[in-house]
């Protein structure tokens, strides 16, 4: 195949006018250049990311944030001063106190506390920076998602996996930048992916199970493999004649899209065979023995998030499901729990032997916290259900691995309840802040003019949390 | 910042005031620096953040926007740059010194521009878009020849000056197939091509832009970016995403377009249609403009919160369309770089704020929010509306006739009464049961009821039944049966009609929300009875023998009862079948309407108050409904409300408006605008890079009626429009990005019209004009990611020719949108969009390749080309003009004709044209 255009253009020129419409920073995109190595602003800890979503929000005061106090409270309402005011998705202020039923203590050799709903991960304890004094604005699905991925509670705006793919590019130019996996549905659809007004290129491309991952990536039945070379080729010829007669760049670009799609349909079907893993590998992620049912489609997500990093994809961003527990908490939780526990904990291990933990930061958590009241009625009928928690933005707890955070580290504090943050907190802001920074940009300077305003994704906030990079 | 603040106080204010007052003796033309060109955008961009309009950030009580404030401060010392504090910040060696404090230093050359302008007296200029455009003289041009239109002369003479030429005319097939895609959208048939070619001249040109200009297809085209200004999709967004009717919007936007409305009125009608006097149906529709805002309808979100949320994206809307500035920069605070206070921003959002609530919560319970706002109804065709008026006005004699005629009482059948003797009954159906007369009946009744007591049995089966037989009845005629009941069963109920045991019709009821031990009347009708599955057969009505009571599914039923009486069969009358007829016509009817949501004002609307930071829960000052001061004054009669602030935004003395527009349809045509931020025309937007002819085209758009029309018809006649798009070495060497227009436009296709172009290239392409969104193939399951109250999880694919239509009418669902669509682009219709981008992926060429509905384009293509006369290169030469307009070359042909010998089919030559670069791109 014919895979250079002939081109009087310039190199140079080039690669100045193939940037029409497309912020400089995405020039890297475009060829591959490797800016990566001092980092886009400063020297970077981490060059790609793996970002694991609990669709829903987790409970923190029944996973990382242990509230021995609760017991004694259970069955009360809060002290007044504290939920004055405060906006709340379905129950009152005055609902009751309910305390957490499950066991905590300290796991591997730096004794981070966390609840007996994950047996597995705390094998990789001493791996983990688990923040317990995350806080955002918002307490709807929809909404928390937007502002944990793009800052802004509105549809509309960039996400942070877009930003880092405008920031960075690929170290593959045969696959998008960012990639999404899920096993369900999110709230806010497609745009908690969106490139927002960033150009298309940097939107997240969904991975869909199956055989086909990318829409319209297969032939048609009818066309063979030989079919398929002859007609690109021949595009391709038709192409540079074109080229040759405007000078155009973006036919060149052109002439390579359609080559790389080519390739991408042989590649990207080998790169989501996760059957070409080895069994060992399978088991670990629980994905074997297949009579237990094959595992689940979060741990096939987790083993495919690791088999993209590991072909240069920059950022993964996988969403689990079914963490909204409005009802039936200790029912639904360990459930929950149980379906990402081995594979979160496979996922650490995995990419620490093969020494890929260093270089990429797995972020864990939810668009938000649940409340320490009980919710125990049905929101769309009223009707009477088992306890459950509701929607809390003042608080709630994720964990980072790798790419540079502290291992066995545990940072932030909550009240005695759960209820609200008493040291270091750590904004939705703070988190991207600091997440940009691992990846070598400055938050204020990772910047899109548009329609007249200068956007970034921490908005006009955001402060780099130092004390949890190691 | 201490040390810095006290430098500043130390310097002398006074002796400088004197410099202030005669400024403009200083200023001198200069060719080192424009002003608004060169000086306000360094200001702008690199002080006014902190020393600017935004009172709050300000720092060390500086503001360097304000000419009086700048000279008085001594930050800048007219005719004296050396004396400057700014000069001596901007070039202080000392890190704690220089300005800006974070951030990139001022350049070389950006530090002697603003040298020399404060050397020259430091005349501040007003920015250049906040003063009205004028028509300049026309410029000279060496080349006298070349200019065919007066955009031509402004466009020659910067060449000129560059000491370039313009390219030479585009070959008639280049230029036809460039106009086709510019006016309507769509390619020129091969036939109209080879009439082009054959008479190539100015005067034909002119005709065939005015018959596209009258096309219908012209508003299919110029709606999308009109569209995406307007936000306008189908469904709600958010977690909620449900589908809502706007197309009628969709449609009023394709026929203002199609009928040339001037501007002023295109945007009088959308901003305040409903305030006009006795506004049409139409002109209510137009207001539709505001409220295809997405809406959060999540289950936790407040309403206030919700509305806030819709008015901001309203006034930053309306600020971004009508004034090309960046009004929701002053929602939480003063703008930073243009003079818009947070209190005008509020007075603006006050006009907006005059809403009736357009939702609600439905109760405390229910995730469900509803829209309450104002709809009208609209009709999909003349032939509809006309229909309907059959309709309405056939009503409205049956209407007058139920009116006039008196009630007529049906004809009524007592079945039983329970007046006589004890009732017979049979109450052996699954548990014993005693039924005696008693004198408790409900006051329709007579004297007595049957009142059936049941016994406690071995085993409880779930049911209970009681059967009440009397002589043979005819109830064929009849429309209802009812009956009155009292009993302490809360549970299913079926009322049975037998004429034996195996002829039975039943009708289910239910007394689980009905007051126990109270009479209740239950009406069943006739067409609700149908047969139960134990049954062998339907009742036979004209001869029925008994009913039965049977209770189900709350047991156990010992000591329970059931009390029955006054069961009557109600015969139907005139009246009844009238009211019938009248039913029957409204449902007709009401497939006709189509109801979509328009804009309206609430009778005593709420105040407005600045919202602290931002935020609806922190109300501050109140403020009422005014404009922004930095422009010009409204009107002091104006309305107050909508009317009032569209008038003011399409007054003669608006320096923006006309600007603003000219600027979008400039960009449609030639790639990128005048003014290349769209969307900005403030002080951080780009300067223009032909400032004359904006302003030429800007005046002349309001002289010529605001007629977008005879503006496009002014730009496609000009030379610059066709110009060649095939650049030389030297304009490729100084203008690689044609800002100077040396050449003329080349880039990608919008979404819509790669669709439609290779619809139409394979004749596939379906005519229709308006009407609802339609639903072409995608892949499976898209749907149902989505949430949505209404649960509309299935996505239901057209058939037939809509399946075919323009990308226009493809449903936009923000939640999911049409995935070939957004590959190409299309914005997700959140917000405002003033531009889209053009990239160029490898996804783009899997959806030519292998999206089904491509896939059909290329089989439909291959068959058409086979079947058309001549050989195998006569049929190449044809299908290559079919989707390109020019001839192939002879290498080209070699190149199809190849393929076609080696694969043996039309399909793979078909793919490859309809695959071909300049097959999306506009040449």
């Amino acid at each position: 195949m014919t895979l250079t255009p002939v081109t009087k253009l310039k190199r140079r020129e080039f690669l100045r006018k193939g940037t029409l419409g497309i912020g400089s920073l995405a020039l890297s995109q475009l060829i591959n250049q490797d800016v990566r190595a001092e980092g886009l602003h400063h020297k970077p800890r981490a060059k790609n990311v793996i970002f694991l979503h609990m669709v829903g929000g987790p409970s923190q005061m029944d996973t990382f944030d242990p509230k021995p106090a609760l017991d004694k409270w259970d069955g009360q309402s809060l002290p007044d001063e504290l939920t004055r005011g405060q906006n709340f998705a379905f129950i009152t202020p005055q609902a009751r106190v309910i305390k957490s039923p499950y066991g905590f203590k300290p796991r591997g050799d730096s004794g981070v506390v966390m609840s007996e709903l994950f047996p597995q991960l705390a094998t990789v304890a001493d791996e983990l920076t688990v923040i317990r004094s995350m806080r955002t604005d918002e307490i709807n699905h929809g909404s928390g998602e937007l502002f944990f991925h793009t800052g802004h509670g509105r549809i509309g705006r960039p996400s942070f996996g877009a930003w880092t793919a405008y920031g960075l590019g690929t170290e593959n130019t045969d696959l998008p930048a960012y990639i999404v996996l899920k096993d369900g549905p999110t709230a806010a659809g497609t745009s908690v992916w969106s490139n927002g007004f960033l150009s298309s290129r940097h939107q997240g491309v969904e991975f869909r199970k199956g055989r086909q991952p990318i829409h319209f990536l297969d032939s048609p039945g009818f066309t063979s493999r030989e079919e398929r070379h002859d007609v690109i080729d021949a595009i391709t010829k038709l192409n540079t004649k074109s080229l040759e007669r405007y000078q155009d760049p973006e036919i060149a670009t052109r002439i390579a899209q359609y080559e790389l799609a080519f390739r991408m349909q042989k590649s990207v079907p080998e790169l989501v065979d996760i059957d070409r893993e080895p069994q060992h590998i399978q088991k670990m992620y629980g994905l074997q023995p297949s009579e237990q049912g094959g595992g689940t489609q979060f741990a096939r997500n987790c083993l495919l998030a690791r088999r993209l990093i590991e072909k240069g994809v920059r950022f993964v961003q996988v969403f689990a499901g079914g963490w909204d527990h409005h009802a039936a908490i200790y029912n639904a939780l360990p459930r929950s729990a149980a379906m990402v526990d081995q594979p979160c904990a496979a996922l650490i291990t995995d990419l620490k032997q093969r020494g890929m933990l260093d270089d990429t930061l797995v972020i864990w958590g939810g668009e938000f916290g649940r409340t320490p009241m009980i919710q125990e009625h049905n929101a769309g009928n009223g009707e009477k259900t088992a306890p459950g928690r509701d929607h809390h933005k003042e608080c709630f707890s994720i964990w980072m691995a790798g790419g540079g955070v502290k291992g066995g580290f545990t940072y932030g504090a909550t009240d005695e309840f759960g209820f609200g943050v008493t040291e270091s907190e750590v904004h939705v802001h703070d988190f991207h802040a600091t997440c940009l920074h691992l990846l070598g940009m400055n938050h204020e300077r990772l910047i899109h003019r548009h329609q007249g305003r200068d956007y970034r994704l921490t908005d006009v906030h955001g402060h780099v949390v130092h004390d949890i990079i190691s | 910042m201490l040390v810095k603040q006290r430098l500043l106080l130390v310097i002398p204010v006074i002796i400088f005031a004197a410099f202030a007052c005669d400024a403009r003796a200083f200023a001198q033309p200069s060719d080192k620096y424009d002003f608004n060109r060169d000086i306000r955008p360094i200001l702008s961009g690199k002080c006014f953040a902190c020393h600017g309009p935004d009172g709050a950030a300000r720092q060390a009580d500086l503001r360097l926007d304000k000419s009086l404030h700048a000279l008085e401060s001594g930050a800048i010392i007219a005719g004296q740059s050396g004396q400057s504090e700014l000069i001596k910040r901007i070039t202080s060696a000392d890190p704690d010194l220089r300005m800006p404090p974070q951030g990139e230093a001022l350049s070389a050359a950006e530090i002697s521009k603003l040298s020399a302008w404060i050397d020259d007296g430091a005349v501040y200029e007003t920015h250049w878009s906040f003063s009205p455009p004028v028509k300049s003289r026309r410029p000279d041009v060496n080349q006298p020849a070349w200019p065919t239109s007066e955009i031509d002369y402004f466009i020659l003479n910067r060449l000129e000056q560059s000491a370039l030429k313009p390219s030479p005319k585009a070959p008639p097939a280049i230029l036809l197939r460039r106009l086709y895609l510019d006016l309507i959208g769509l390619p020129p048939s091969v036939k109209d091509v080879k009439v082009f070619e054959a008479d190539p001249t100015p005067t034909k040109f002119a005709a065939i832009v005015d018959q596209l200009l009258a096309s219908n297809r012209f508003g299919e085209k110029w709606a999308a970016g009109w569209l995406d200004l307007a936000r306008y999709a189908d469904s709600n967004g958010y977690q909620h995403d449900d589908m809502r009717t706007m197309w009628p919007y969709r449609d009023w936007v394709i026929n203002a377009l199609n009928d040339d409305m001037p501007f002023d009125q295109f945007t009088i009608e959308q901003l305040a249609g409903d305030l006009l006097p006795n506004p049409t149906d139409q002109q209510l529709v137009a207001t539709g403009f505001h409220r295809n805002v997405p809406v959060n309808f999540s289950g936790g979100a407040k309403v206030e919160e919700v509305r806030a949320n819709v008015l901001h994206d309203r006034v930053a809307t309306t600020g971004t369309v009508w004034l090309g500035l960046t009004l929701e920069c002053a929602q939480c605070h003063d703008h930073k770089f243009d003079a818009i206070s947070q209190e005008e921003y509020y007075q603006l959002y006050a006009y907006f704020n005059k809403a009736i609530p357009e939702f609600i919560q439905k109760s405390d319970n229910m995730f469900k929010k509803l829209f309450v706002g104002r709809e009208v109804i609209v009709y999909q065709s003349a032939a509809d509306r006309n229909q309907a008026e059959l309709l309405i006005n056939e009503l409205a004699k049956h209407d007058k006739q139920v009116a006039t005629t008196e009630q007529q009482k049906g004809r009524e059948l007592i079945l039983l009464d329970f007046e006589g003797p004890a009732p017979v009954a049979t109450n052996n159906i699954s548990h014993p049961a005693i039924t005696s007369s008693v004198e408790d009946a409900p006051e329709e009744g007579g004297d007595t009821a049957a009142r059936t007591v049941i016994k406690p049995a071995e085993s409880d089966p779930g049911f209970f039944g009681t059967g009440y037989s009397f002589d043979e009845c005819d109830l064929s005629g009849m429309t209802t049966i009812s009956f009155w009941l009292k009993t302490d069963i809360q549970s299913s109920f079926n009322f049975q009609i037998h004429n034996s045991d195996k002829s039975v019709s039943a009708f289910g009821f239910s007394t689980a929300n009905t007051k126990p031990d109270a009479w209740t009347k239950f009406t069943a009708p006739l067409d609700a009875f149908s047969k139960p599955p134990w049954a062998s057969e339907e009742v036979d009505w004209s001869a029925v023998t008994r009913i039965q009571l049977t209770a189900y599914g709350n047991g156990p039923y010992g000591g329970k009862y059931i009390m029955l009486d006054n069961v009557v069969g109600q015969q139907t009358t005139e009246h009844d079948e009238r009211n019938q007829r009248i039913a029957g016509l409204r449902d007709e009817l009401n497939a006709l309407r189509t109801a979509t949501m328009v804009m309206q004002d609430a009778e005593l609307p709420v105040p407005t108050h600045i919202m602290i930071r931002g935020d609806y829960t922190t109300p501050g000052k109140p403020v009422v409904p005014g404009v922004l001061s930095a422009l010009h004054p409204i009107d002091n009669l104006s309305e107050t409300n909508r009317l009032g602030l569209a008038r003011w935004l399409t007054s003669a003395d608006n320096p923006l408006l006309a600007r603003v527009t000219v600027n979008r349809l400039w960009g449609e045509i030639f790639g990128k605008g005048i003014v290349s931020t769209p969307g900005d025309f403030g002080m951080q937007g780009n300067a223009p890079t032909h400032p004359q002819l904006l302003d030429w085209l800007a005046v002349d758009f309001v002289e010529q009626g605001w007629s977008i029309k005879q503006l496009i018809r002014t730009m496609v006649l000009s030379s610059t429009y066709q110009q060649t798009s095939v650049a030389d070495e030297t304009l490729l060497q100084l203008d690689p990005t044609n800002d100077l227009y040396g050449r003329g436009p080349r880039f990608r296709l919008t979404a819509e019209l790669v669709r439609d172009n290779l619809l139409a290239a394979s004749g596939l392409l379906a005519n229709k004009l308006g009407g609802p969104v339609v639903y072409p193939e995608q892949p499976d399951g898209l749907w149902m990611e989505i949430l949505s109250v209404m649960d509309v999880t299935e996505y239901p694919t057209s058939m037939g020719s809509d399946r075919h239509r323009r990308g226009i009418y493809t449903v936009w669902r923000r939640g999911n949108p049409y995935p070939s669509m957004i590959n190409f682009d299309a914005p997700e219709r959140a917000v405002c969009t003033t531009r889209r981008g053009r990239s160029n992926t490898p996804l783009q060429a899997l959806t030519l390749l292998n999206d089904p509905v491509y896939v059909e384009m290329a089989t439909h293509f291959a068959s058409m080309i086979w079947r058309w006369d001549g050989n195998d290169r006569e049929k190449i030469i044809r299908a290559f003009r079919t989707v390109v307009a020019r001839k192939p070359s002879d290498e080209e042909i070699k190149v199809l004709l190849e393929l076609r010998r080696k694969r043996g089919s039309w399909y793979s030559v078909a793919q490859v044209l309809l695959n071909l670069d300049e097959a999306i791109t506009k040449s």
